[in-house]
C-alpha cells in the first residue's frame, strides 16, 4: 500500500497539450475515481501513473518516490484494463500466475497465492479454462484476479466495467469496492460514468479538457459542486439550469429570461444585482397544483415512471426542468402544472465563469 | 426452395470440381506414370493404367542417379533458409509492427524492392557477390540467395498478424513485469502460430521449388538441388521420362507431408477470449 502524488503532471503530443498540470494527492488505502466526459484526460493520467505513457511535465510519485523515469515494472502497480487483455493462449491459472512467473517465482508458491486469489473472486472452479471459455463477467474476474495475485502498491482501473451489461455492472461494483474494503490498497479508478463514481469513491477527480474541475468526496461534490459543468455531470438525472439574473437586495430574487421569479434563500441576502444561471437538482423540484403561491406554471413534455420514483420533464419558458416525485403522478403531456423550488437547496453560478456563487458567512 | 437450394449448391461445386481435376489430375498423372516402363509410356492410344507395374524407374532413380545426393542439398538448403527466414522475419516484422522510428516507413517499401526485380537482373549482381565472398557452390551461399527470396515476403505476412495482436495485451504484460522479448516469445509468438506455419510452408515451398538461382549458383555436382537434378534426366536426344515422374514423386512427398503435418495449426481462432469489442 502506498500513497500517490501527482503534482503538476502535464501531457502533449508535439505541439497539443492534453494535460494541464493536475495535481492530486491520493492518500494510502485510498479509493480515488477520476471521472469525466470522452477526451477528459482521465486514461492518459492512469496511464502516466502506470508507466504506459511518458510525463511531458510535472512530477508522479508512488509511495513517496518519484516514478517518471520508472518502468512499470519498477512502480509495483497492477492494472485492470477495459478489453480485459487476458492473455488468450493461457489457462485462468496462467494468466493470473503470469508477473510472478516472471519474477521467478516458486511454482509452489505461484499455485498458492493463485489458489487464494481465486477464492477471493470466486474463480476456483475455472482455474483450467482458457479465456475464450469464460463469459465476460468472468473475464472481468480474470483480470482483476490478475491483480490481486500480485499485491501490488497500487490498483490502477481503466473503464473496468463499461464492457459489461447493466445488471453485471451494478454487482461487480459491489464486488470492486468490497474488493477494496477487504484489501485496503490504493486504488485509481477511471470512469466515465459518474454513478459508479459516486457509488465507488472515496475522493472523486472531475477532470474536464485536461483540467481538474474539483476534487471531493462524493457528497460534497453532490452538494457543493464547484461550477456549473461539476453540478451538471455529477448526479442523474441532472440538475436543472435557468439563464437569468440575480436581483439582489434584502429579499434577493432570481428572474429568468421569460421573468419566472424564484426567491433565494437567505444565504444570498446582500448579493449583487448580475447575470447568472440558476441550479436546482430534480429532487428539489416538487409537482404542485397551478396557482399554488411561490410556484411557477410549466408545460409538461414527458412523464417517466421508473416505478419505485416518477420523472416529470417539463418545459419552463426556455428551459427544460425535471422533477422527481416520489408520489406516483397521473399527468398528460401538454398538461400545465405548477413547480415549486425548494428555496434552501438552489444553486447559483456566476455568468461569465460558470462558478458556483457563494456568500460566505460574515462578509 | 430446396430446388432453389439444390441448384445452388450445383453451382458452388461445379467451379470446385473443375478447380480439384486441374490441381489432382496432373499428380496422379505423375504418380501413375511413375510405375510405367517407357514402352507404356510412349503407347498409342495412352494407357491409363500401368500394366504390369514396375519399380524400375524408383530404382533407377534411387540407385544409379545422383538423385539422392541432390535430395540431401535441397533439403539442407530449404531447411536452412526457412529457419533463418522465419529468425528474420519474426524480429523485422515486430518492429514494423510495434515501434516507430524514422523512416519506417521507406524501410517497409524498400523491404519489397526486391521481391519487384525480374530474377533474372540480380542474378548476375549476386553472382558477383557471392563470388567475393567465396560462396558459389556452397550451401551458405544458396541459403542466403533463398533470403533475398523469401524474406520480403515473409515479413509483410508476420507484419499483418502481428499488427492484429490487441495493445493491450502488450500492455498487460508490460504491467506484468515482461521484457520486451518476453512479449515476443511468450505472449506474441504463441498467437501468431497461423502465421508462423503460413511463412514456413511458403518459404519452404518456394526454396524447394526453386530452379533458376540454384542453376546459376551451384553448378557443381555436389551442389545441386533437386529441380536441377529432375532437369538432368532431359537431354538433347531422348528424355527419360518414367525416371522424371519417379523423382518428381519423390521430390513431392516432402512437401505434402509438411502440409498434412501443419495443416491443423493453419485453423484460426487463437486470438478469440482475449479482449472484447
Amino acid at each position: 500500500m502506498a500513497t500517490v502524488t501527482v503534482s503538476d503532471v502535464k501531457k502533449d503530443y508535439g505541439s497539443v497539450q492534453v494535460i494541464h498540470g493536475i495535481d492530486i494527492d491520493i492518500e494510502d488505502g485510498e479509493f480515488v475515481v477520476l471521472v469525466g466526459p470522452s477526451g477528459c484526460g482521465k486514461s492518459t493520467l492512469l496511464r502516466m501513473i502506470a508507466g504506459l505513457e511518458e510525463i511531458s511535465g510535472g512530477e508522479v510519485k508512488i509511495a513517496g518516490k518519484v516514478v517518471n523515469d520508472a518502468p512499470p515494472k519498477q512502480r509495483d502497480i497492477a492494472m485492470v484494463f477495459q478489453n480485459y487483455a487476458l492473455y488468450p493462449h493461457m489457462t485462468v491459472a496462467k494468466n493470473m500466475g503470469f508477473s510472478l512467473h516472471l519474477q521467478k517465482v516458486p511454482k509452489k508458491e505461484i499455485d498458492q497465492k493463485v489458489q487464494r486469489a481465486a477464492e477471493i473472486l470466486g474463480l476456483e472452479a475455472l482455474l483450467d479454462r482458457l479465456p475464450k471459455q469464460l463469459s465476460g463477467g468472468q473475464r472481468q474476474r480474470v483480470a482483476m484476479g490478475r491483480a490481486i495475485v500480485r499485491a501490488p502498491q497500487v490498483f490502477l482501473f481503466d473503464e473496468p466495467l463499461s464492457n459489461l451489461d447493466a445488471k453485471l455492472r451494478v454487482q461487480m461494483r459491489a464486488e470492486i469496492r468490497e474488493l477494496h474494503q477487504r484489501l485496503r490498497t490504493t486504488t485509481v479508478y477511471v470512469t466515465h460514468d459518474q454513478v459508479e463514481a459516486m457509488t465507488m469513491a472515496d475522493k472523486i477527480v472531475v477532470l474536464r479538457s485536461g483540467y481538474v474541475e474539483q476534487i471531493g468526496s462524493p457528497l460534497d461534490l453532490y452538494d457543493t459542486p464547484a461550477n456549473r459543468f461539476v453540478a451538471g455531470f455529477i448526479g442523474s438525472p441532472a440538475m436543472n439550469f435557468i439563464e437569468g439574473t440575480v436581483q439582489g437586495g434584502a429579499e434577493p430574487v432570481f428572474v429568468g429570461r421569460e421573468g419566472e421569479t424564484v426567491k433565494l434563500p437567505s444565504k444570498f441576502v446582500g448579493i449583487g444585482s448580475q447575470p447568472a444561471t440558476l441550479g436546482v437538482r430534480p429532487e428539489h423540484v416538487s409537482v404542485v397544483p397551478v396557482g399554488t403561491p411561490g410556484s411557477l406554471t410549466a408545460k409538461v413534455m414527458v412523464v417517466e415512471p421508473t416505478g419505485a420514483e416518477t420523472l416529470v420533464i417539463t418545459r419552463l419558458g426556455p428551459s427544460q426542468i425535471t422533477a422527481v416525485s416520489k408520489e406516483r403522478q397521473r399527468l398528460q403531456s401538454g398538461q400545465e402544472i405548477g413547480l415549486s423550488f425548494e428555496v434552501p437547496a438552489v444553486h447559483l453560478f456566476e455568468h461569465g465563469t460558470a462558478r458556483e456563487l457563494r456568500i460566505i458567512p460574515g462578509h | 426452395m430446396a430446388i432453389k437450394n439444390n441448384s445452388g449448391r450445383i453451382w458452388l461445386a461445379l467451379p470446385l470440381l473443375v478447380l480439384l481435376i486441374i490441381s489432382v489430375v496432373p499428380f496422379l498423372w505423375m504418380a501413375v506414370s511413375s510405375l510405367k516402363s517407357l514402352r507404356q509410356l510412349y503407347s498409342v492410344p495412352p494407357q491409363w493404367l500401368p500394366d504390369p507395374a514396375t519399380f524400375s524407374n524408383y530404382s533407377k532413380v534411387l540407385f544409379e542417379s545422383n538423385i539422392p545426393r541432390y535430395f540431401l542439398n535441397s533439403t539442407i538448403i530449404s531447411v536452412g533458409s526457412t529457419a533463418l527466414a522465419l529468425c528474420f522475419a519474426i524480429f523485422a516484422a515486430y518492429g514494423f509492427a510495434r515501434f516507430n522510428f524514422k523512416g519506417k516507413v521507406w524501410a517497409q517499401s524498400f523491404v519489397l524492392v526486391g521481391q519487384m526485380l525480374p530474377t533474372a537482373t540480380i542474378i548476375v549482381p549476386l553472382y558477383f557477390v557471392l563470388s567475393y565472398f567465396k560462396l558459389i557452390n556452397t550451401y551458405l551461399g544458396l541459403i542466403l540467395v533463398y533470403l533475398v527470396l523469401t524474406l520480403p515476403l515473409s515479413v509483410w505476412m508476420l507484419t499483418g498478424y502481428f499488427k492484429s495482436i490487441p495493445r493491450e495485451l502488450e500492455e498487460a504484460a508490460i504491467i506484468d513485469g515482461a521484457s520486451r522479448l518476453s512479449i515476443l516469445f511468450k505472449i506474441n509468438l504463441p498467437l501468431i502460430v497461423p502465421g508462423i506455419v503460413a511463412v514456413v510452408l511458403y518459404s519452404f515451398v518456394a526454396t524447394w521449388n526453386e530452379f533458376v538461382f540454384a542453376l546459376a549458383f551451384a553448378t557443381d555436382r555436389s551442389m545441386k538441388t533437386l529441380p536441377i537434378g529432375l532437369a538432368e534426366f532431359s537431354s538433347e536426344v531422348d528424355t527419360d521420362w518414367g525416371a522424371i515422374m519417379a523423382a518428381s514423386f519423390i521430390m513431392t512427398v516432402p512437401i505434402a507431408l509438411i502440409f498434412l503435418a501443419l495443416q491443423r495449426l493453419f485453423v484460426g481462432g487463437v486470438m478469440s477470449g482475449a479482449t472484447k469489442g
